[in-house]
């Protein structure tokens, strides 16, 4: 079920409805907040539910045999389970085809003719990155004495499945999402209030943001042979908005129907593009995820505590492996290479905090480069990108059957988005209303954004880019 | 809890209360703005639905607006004559608006330019329906079925004015700055075809927007348009317009389909694909499909005979 189809648009109210009715029966409600998340993602394929189910049993018991265990190595052998059974999931699902693809291809490089024999008809299950990831927190933080396992297991599950964050995150940590699961929530006008205007501005980003530079951006980089430098250029900055305002909508949307539930998600993005560095970048970007990669992969490997050297290298492979996440194909490595060299770079180059306009567009421009890998169907198609931006200007394309349209409305879009951000990031204290004509100031603002919605906004059901993860 | 449940639903209810004021006055402006336009495919549209009185109306897609010249045709009858092409509009599309123009208007002929894959399957055919939405307002028991056909929540979208009018207010500004040039409807094009386009296009053909598979729904929306045309008692005649390169049409599954039905239904179906004056005439041709200003002037001086026939 996607958050921008109609049959959604019945679902969440009725859960809604049957999850408060439950309000005293807190068992009750976290059956329903189960049973309507298996049916959210079955409605996209129900075969796979037994994946969620599996990861969610196998994690829930490793997770009492870390805490029983006595011994570290035997505590340490079952997190090694669980990182086996997750990792081993999504290597399948994911990264099966590519990793065999990868290795006859080198051979091929090397002058040996191996029969593709060995690819799979494989189908990736929506979310499988993110409820693995979350699963595999889950263990690791127990075998780290971080957190304590729960023995509830309906609620368990329901912290694995909860729909709004399954299919694209914020990837929950337990210990912040478990423990809301766990104890009574409570009803309040200001976290429904709050809720629906996160909600709204979500759709906003979807809709008007990125849906609609979806339509340049498509036609350029899906014939990448017709069109040249500038219209590359246009295409990849239209890019960096759609893929801003496609998951930062998701994950406000995700965020905004939490707390309709009264449950609070981590923040996953805070305005990204008015980062000073690219360091800065990533702590404002995909944030879950970020700091997900921080705790699990790169403090372990030694993180800035070691010597130079090795914590250079820490960064580098940290992001390669982000970049892998992100999808089973060498532009996303690369996509993930470039920017752990850009954090070296910025390690070896700069010694103090950056800030300033200057800095904030050359962040944006090194950003916007990384993108063209990130969305390029394929290295090739990268590198002719690359080529024609910097040697081929040519005449930009502004659309199809010179129908300017599509370009027009996501300029549009775009300042909508980037004035709004402004006053966030910089005047977020001016303009400050008297409270009483703060409710009526919201209530026109959240309206009008209702109206450019249905008014900007495309309606074509499209899914999000982050499912494909 | 009581309370705040008090405190939630009168927050909902002000609210909503705040979108429906928003969506009815910009709604109301968002409406304005999109009848002012004097130029465009919208300006075209609302001209057939609202205003126009004309006795003879062309319908059908791009090939309509470019082969259709209604001043060689009113020249020749005597009579008023629109041509109603839509660009990139197929089946549906043609059959609301023919149901909005007769409800207010009975043309005394109906030229409908029949496309020859009009019966194949093509999403595009109802993704682009969204051309019809601003009329909604003021056609909904004409509109409502034909918009229901694949989303059944359409209407709940259309309850509002901002999505009637959704994705108009570019071409609002675009027209009004840059206006398109239109005779009662005709867009003439005025380059011709060359050895070398012919060439490009021989070996890049345009993508197909459908699959050879005949859509039912297509069917019965082509004798919905016909008994339409009779209910009201206005005539109503087929016709193919040129096309640069000869095709064997007898292995066309949706064009077969078409003769029949217009020979079952007693529909007069004239058949220019193929001509021997037309094919491989480069000078006539803008694209393979598309006649030049000189192939149409030439198309309408010979259809103007068979218009005349079928006036009184």
């Amino acid at each position: 079920m996607l958050f921008n189809s109609a049959i959604f648009f019945l679902f969440l109210p009725l859960v809604l409805l049957l999850y408060w009715v439950a309000q005293r029966n807190l068992k009750l409600q976290n059956v329903i907040l189960l049973v309507s998340s298996y049916v959210f993602y079955g409605w996209w394929d129900y075969r796979f539910l037994m994946l969620i189910a599996t990861s969610t049993i196998v994690d829930y018991f490793v997770g009492i045999q870390i805490y029983n265990s006595k011994e570290t190595a035997t505590k340490k052998k079952w997190m090694l389970a669980s990182i086996i059974f997750n990792l081993g999931l999504l290597g399948f699902f994911k990264y099966y085809n590519f990793f065999v693809n990868s290795w006859i291809e080198s051979l091929s490089l090397l002058g040996y003719t191996v029969q593709n024999s060995w690819t799979l008809n494989i189908i990736l299950p929506v979310g499988i990155s993110f409820y693995t990831f979350q699963t595999l927190s889950y263990s690791i933080d127990i075998k780290r004495g971080k957190l304590k396992p729960t023995t509830n297991f309906i609620s368990f599950a329901a912290f694995v499945s909860f729909f709004p964050q399954l299919v694209a995150g914020p990837i929950e940590r337990a210990s912040n999402l478990l423990p809301q699961i766990l104890t009574s929530r409570v009803f309040t006008k200001r976290k429904i209030a709050s809720g629906v205007k996160l909600i709204i501005w979500g759709f906003f980003l979807k809709l008007v943001v990125a849906d609609r530079a979806a339509i340049y951006v498509d036609a350029v980089y899906n014939n990448v042979e017709n069109h040249d430098g500038i219209t590359f250029m246009v295409a990849t900055v239209f890019f960096a908005f759609q893929i801003y305002g496609d998951f930062a909508g998701y994950s406000l949307i995700a965020i905004g129907i939490a707390k309709l539930f009264g449950l609070e998600l981590m923040v996953n993005f805070n305005r990204p593009y008015f980062a000073a560095s690219v360091g800065e970048f990533w702590k404002r970007w995909h944030i879950s995820l970020s700091t997900w990669f921080k705790d699990y992969v790169y403090i372990p490997l030694g993180g800035n505590k070691s010597k130079k050297g090795r914590y250079l290298f820490n960064l580098f492979i940290t992001f390669l492996i982000s970049g892998l996440w992100h999808g089973a194909n060498w532009t996303f490595v690369i996509w993930g290479a470039i920017n752990g060299l850009y954090l070296i770079a910025e390690t070896l180059i700069f010694k103090k905090k950056r800030s300033g306009l200057i800095n904030i567009a050359l962040t944006f421009v090194l950003i916007n480069l990384t993108w063209v890998f990130f969305r390029a169907n394929s290295l090739s198609e990268a590198v002719l990108i690359f080529k024609d931006m910097f040697t081929n200007f040519g005449i930009p394309y502004i659309g199809g059957r010179d129908d300017i349209t599509a370009p027009v409305y996501t300029v549009i879009a775009i300042f909508i988005l980037v004035l709004s951000e402004l006053k966030r990031e910089f005047f977020n204290n001016y303009l400050v209303l008297p409270k009483y004509l703060k409710a009526t100031a919201t209530h026109l603002r959240y309206g009008i954004i209702v109206f450019i919605i249905f008014y900007l906004g495309v309606f074509g059901n499209s899914q999000f880019i982050y499912f494909q993860f | 809890m009581t309370t705040e449940i008090k405190r939630v639903t009168l927050l909902i209810l002000k609210f909503a209360v705040v979108i429906l004021v928003i969506d009815f006055c910009f709604g109301i402006v968002a409406k304005k703005l999109f009848l002012s336009q004097e130029t465009g495919k919208f300006a075209r549209s609302s001209y057939v639905i609202n205003q126009s009185k004309d006795a003879i109306m062309v319908i059908g897609s791009s090939h309509a607006i470019r082969h259709y010249k209604p001043s060689i045709i009113e020249k020749s009858t005597g009579k008023t004559c629109y041509n109603a092409g839509a660009e990139g509009q197929q089946l549906i599309y043609h059959t609301a608006l023919q149901k909005m123009l007769l409800k207010r208007h009975r043309p005394e002929l109906i030229v409908f330019n029949i496309d020859e894959e009009f019966l194949f399957k093509s999403d595009i055919a109802f993704s682009r329906l969204s051309d019809l939405h601003p009329y909604y307002g003021d056609n909904k028991a004409t509109l409502n079925p034909f918009l229901k056909l694949k989303s059944k929540y359409k209407d709940l979208k259309l309850l509002f004015k901002a999505y009637q009018y959704n994705s108009t207010i570019v071409h609002v500004l675009k027209y009004k700055f840059a206006p398109q040039i239109a005779q009662k409807g005709y867009r003439p094009l005025k380059e011709e075809m060359t050895p070398e386009k012919l060439v490009s296009y021989t070996q890049h053909p345009p993508k197909k927007i459908y699959t050879e598979q005949i859509e039912p729904i297509f069917v019965q929306l082509l004798k919905d348009f016909i008994s339409e045309t009779k209910k009201h008692n206005v005539k109503l005649i087929f016709v193919s317009s040129p096309k640069l390169i000869e095709r064997d049409l007898s292995k066309n599954e949706s064009f077969t389909t078409i003769q029949a039905i217009a020979k079952a239904e007693g529909i007069p179906f004239y058949n220019y694909l193929n001509k021997p004056d037309y094919i491989n005439k480069l000078d006539l041709f803008w694209d393979p499909s598309h006649l030049n200003d000189k192939g149409a002037t030439l198309f309408n001086n010979n259809l103007v005979k068979i218009i005349n026939k079928h006036l009184d």
